[in-house]
């Protein structure tokens, strides 16, 4: 009787992927997914990237996961972006569009010549299909080999084990279901989500972790076992930057939320309601103008109490996305709780200040660092008053070199060269040219601030 | 051997000590074996501060006829590694106990090369006498943590010696053929031969005199971080000798707020000239401050660029970054108070608060998700600004365990927790 039973499952899993349509589903679909091969530049060397990404429409426009590009690399030094279709040696050449705040998503387009030959995500989706796979249902998706072998595409299948709110729909199946940054299908082919990758947010969040725990996961770096569901998927598809830093970027200027959990909203009398801990509100923020404290609760956004997730820490997530979504300018609505008194905090967003990877910067061959601008974040990071700032920082220092020898280290507050604080980056830039011009110096001296203390450090030139 | 190196043998103690430990979020109690040497016959015993501390809870002493005698601290001073006991004399009386005292030589006059003993209770073996020379009679070094987390050496220089310096050696005499007390062993470099440092006697002896006068040493600070110049002079167009570098100055400190900065130099304290060239240099101008009285007005004379201008400057106490330390043993939650020190150096926005030092598994803190490093500064809504309020809190929760909140900060991120019964 045993015998019969297996028999019969093993028929019921044939029947369902029947010989015929599966393969002719793969062909079609292999179609809107490329592999993009870039390199990025540093000072010191030129690294290559392979990444996988996804066709969204007939103007070549693809989609890479938020972690195919280190955030400390900046898009100056992102170079000769090249998109290869699966099995196909052939390379063509690709534009950089910039990453989007919300999704995270960089945003690559593919010169004309290879788009006929590709076909948009858009086409698989289901005709009113807004629907969540179930659980236990097959998925199937792509994923790609190297570039030693040509990108050649491979099957992977698995069932969905879990669907979360994370605060994305996101989908866990048992076992990688796709290459990161590549779609995953149902049984039919319609496209049921877009698988991540193993890096960056997804490490943090599928990792389990207690606060300030280290997180413990093995990864699979080329193949995905998560994917976000289509609802996060195709309302954002036309969220193409329109820079490369993806401005305009939506500033409250509350920083350090931290969720609150279960026990402490019971104490607090606040029953099952969700909630964040605002740790720090930020000088001249459009949270600070609005008059957000330090230690308030947010509660509620725009008269929404914050939905409840699992685990607590998603809460966190879902209020930065809230800021995210909107745009310089729009007005924003806080519920918080401060202290036993619950207050509304109506906040019109701003501008994001310069952030780090928009500062201009100089790499001086000769002393051995690059020199960058110094920004409102390098403020905040220190605890400085933004009006007292001036310097520049070590964005980077090259091993070995003179100013490494002396005791420079990566982002170290450079606050004055040769006993004069510079006024300007451009100011510091044209000092340290001339020092590095100069062949008859055989030394200058760097008045460096490291956490909180100064040091004067003495750069000897050979 | 002379006379007075056999009398000096008779006045070398062995010190066994209890002391209390909260790191493990909760009292514990550990043991460890120094040595030291008596200093008179009112039973003073001179030893480390590693080796004897405020934390200890029980003195033993075993004099060099083996009987053994309790003590109890005097005071300590973690900056030069120097703790003052004095043992209980009566009961020694009592027993008919004798001991010999030692007598201090002059450290100044010793020159490299000299021939000198270390005696002492290297690793648990009494009466263990080494012989070396001194290697370097100024060797400057400083350690933010190196007297159980305490800082030391910005006060004093320290004696070099090539005599066998091991563990347990620690608090014990260095001394001439004469057997006259030029230092007190203290250190030894890990994983390096004979490497070994000595307190010398003449910073030993003001030490001393300020233990028994007043149970510690009070020093002034006005948060100036010196450097040596070393072959600055050029670059700062300073003749040489003159002046020492400012490093760093601390942040909120009086040097901050009078206007101070990191890359001046300091060239004048009170009119009299410093000269901050070598590092070896350094400590006797930190001494030059630190010797005022707290509150005194300093005159500093200071070059900036080209100019050169007058500051002055009051000074406050000098503390220790490491705060009091205590148990909470319901909640398996070890703390120790933030210090004015530590609360400048992390940039904290006050000095309220404790700073989470240890919980136990399992325990309420632990389960509630706090973590070493973690700094608590409101407990059921009440500012911690001192132990205290910490401790009627949980003497609450002891009494009557109630859900307890639990206001805290790791790096700049403020949570809440709950320590739940």
């Amino acid at each position: 009787m045993k015998c019969y039973r297996v028999f019969f499952a093993v028929w019921v899993v044939v029947a369902s992927l029947s010989a015929a349509d599966l393969p002719a589903l793969w062909a079609e679909r292999l179609k809107c997914v490329v592999a993009v091969e870039f390199f990025t530049e540093t000072e010191v060397d030129r690294r290559p990237n392979v990444v996988f990404g996804v066709v969204v429409d007939t103007q070549g426009t693809i989609i890479l996961p938020a972690a195919a590009i280190d955030s400390r690399v900046v898009p100056a030094q992102l170079k000769e972006f090249k998109v290869y279709r699966p099995s196909d040696p052939a390379s063509a050449a690709g534009v950089y569009l910039g990453q989007d705040a919300l999704t995270g998503w960089h945003f690559v387009r593919v010169e004309e010549r290879l788009r006929p030959l590709l076909t948009p995500i858009t086409q698989f989706v289901a005709s009113g299909n807004a629907a969540e796979p179930s659980l236990a249902e097959e998925v199937w998706g792509i994923a790609l080999r190297g570039k030693d072998e040509d990108f050649t595409p491979y099957f992977l299948q698995s069932r969905v084990a879990l669907i979360q709110s994370l605060p994305q729909r996101t989908g866990i199946a048992q076992h990688e279901v796709a290459g990161p940054g590549l779609p995953v299908f149902n049984r039919d082919g319609s496209f049921v989500g877009l698988a991540l990758s193993s890096f960056g947010q997804t490490f943090l969040q599928f990792s389990r972790a207690d606060r300030g725990g280290s997180p413990t996961m093995l990864i699979n770096v080329e193949e995905s076992s998560v994917f976000h569901l289509t609802v996060e998927v195709l309302p954002y598809l036309s969220r193409v930057p329109q820079n490369e830093f993806g401005r305009p970027l939506a500033w409250l200027g509350a920083y350090g939320f931290e969720p609150m959990d279960r026990e402490v909203a019971t104490f607090l009398k606040l029953d099952a309601q969700s909630g964040a801990v605002v740790s720090e509100v930020l000088e001249g923020s459009p949270a600070e103008k609005a008059g957000m404290q330090a230690r308030d609760i947010v509660l509620e956004i725009n008269g929404r109490a914050l939905p409840r997730f699992k685990p607590d820490r998603v809460v966190v997530s879902f209020v930065e996305r809230e800021v995210e979504r909107r745009v310089p300018g729009a007005p924003l609505s806080l519920t918080v709780l401060r202290g036993t008194e619950r207050v509304d905090v109506k906040v019109t967003l701003g501008d994001e200040p310069k952030l780090m990877r928009e500062a201009a910067r100089r790499y001086f061959e000769r002393l051995g660092f690059t020199a960058r601008e110094f920004v409102y974040g390098d403020a905040i990071s220190r605890r400085l008053k933004v009006a007292d700032t001036a310097g520049i920082v070590a964005h980077f220092v090259k091993g070995n070199s003179p100013v490494s020898v002396a005791g420079l280290r990566m982002d170290d507050w450079i606050k004055e060269i040769d006993g004069v604080e510079p006024k300007s980056f451009a100011e510091a830039v044209e000092k340290l040219a001339a020092i590095q011009a100069d062949a008859a110096r055989t030394e200058f001296v760097l008045l460096v601030g490291r956490a909180g203390e100064t040091a004067v450090l003495r750069v000897k030139l050979k | 051997m002379s006379r007075g190196f056999n009398r000096l043998l008779d006045a070398v103690v062995r010190i066994d000590v209890r002391e209390v430990a909260f790191e493990s979020g909760a009292q514990r109690y550990v043991s460890s074996i120094g040595s030291g040497v008596i200093l008179s016959a009112d039973g003073l015993v001179l030893t480390n501060a590693h080796v004897a501390s405020p934390r200890a809870v029980e003195l033993s002493i075993t004099l060099s006829n083996l009987e053994r005698v309790s003590a109890k601290l005097v005071g300590w001073d973690h900056w030069t590694d120097l703790a003052l006991l004095r043992i209980d004399v009566a009961d020694a009386q009592r027993r008919g106990l004798k001991f010999a005292i030692a007598e201090f030589g002059d450290s100044a006059k010793l020159f490299p090369g000299q021939t000198v003993f270390a005696v002492g209770t290297p690793h648990g073996l009494t009466r263990t006498v080494t012989r070396g020379i001194i290697s370097n009679n100024n060797r400057y070094f400083e350690d933010t943590n190196g007297v159980n987390g305490y800082e030391t050496g910005a006060f004093n220089t320290w004696l070099q010696t090539d005599a066998a310096i091991n563990p347990g050696n620690s608090g014990g005499p260095l001394v001439t053929e004469d057997g006259r007390v030029v230092g007190i062993s203290s250190r030894g470099y890990l994983g390096a031969n004979n490497l070994g440092f000595a307190i010398p006697s003449s910073i030993a002896r003001r030490i001393v005199d300020g233990l028994v006068a007043e149970g510690s040493i009070t020093r002034s600070t006005i948060g100036l971080v010196p450097g040596a110049l070393q072959d600055l002079e050029n670059f700062y167009a300073l003749a040489l000798n003159t002046g020492v570098l400012i490093n760093s100055v601390a942040l909120g400190s009086p040097a901050a707020r009078a206007g101070l900065r990191g890359g001046d130099i300091l060239l004048a304290i009170d009119g009299v000239k410093v000269d901050g060239r070598f590092p070896e240099q350094l400590p006797p101008i930190q001494n030059l401050i630190a010797n005022q009285p707290v509150g005194a007005k300093l005159r500093l004379t200071y070059k900036r660029g080209a100019q050169t201008a007058e500051v002055s400057v009051t000074t406050e106490k000098l503390e220790s970054r490491v705060g009091e330390e205590w148990a909470f043993e319901k909640w398996g939650l070890s703390v120790r108070r933030v210090s004015r020190t530590f609360a400048r150096e992390n940039q904290l926005s006050s000095d309220n608060g404790v700073i989470v030092i240890g919980v136990q598994a399992g325990f309420p803190a632990e389960v509630a998700g706090l973590s070493r490093g973690d700094v608590i500064t409101k407990i059921n809504r009440q500012p911690v600004d001192a132990l205290a309020v910490m401790q009627s809190a949980h003497a609450a929760f002891e009494a009557k365990p109630a859900p307890t909140l639990i206001e805290a900060q790791r790096d700049r991120r403020v949570s809440l927790y709950i320590l739940k019964p």
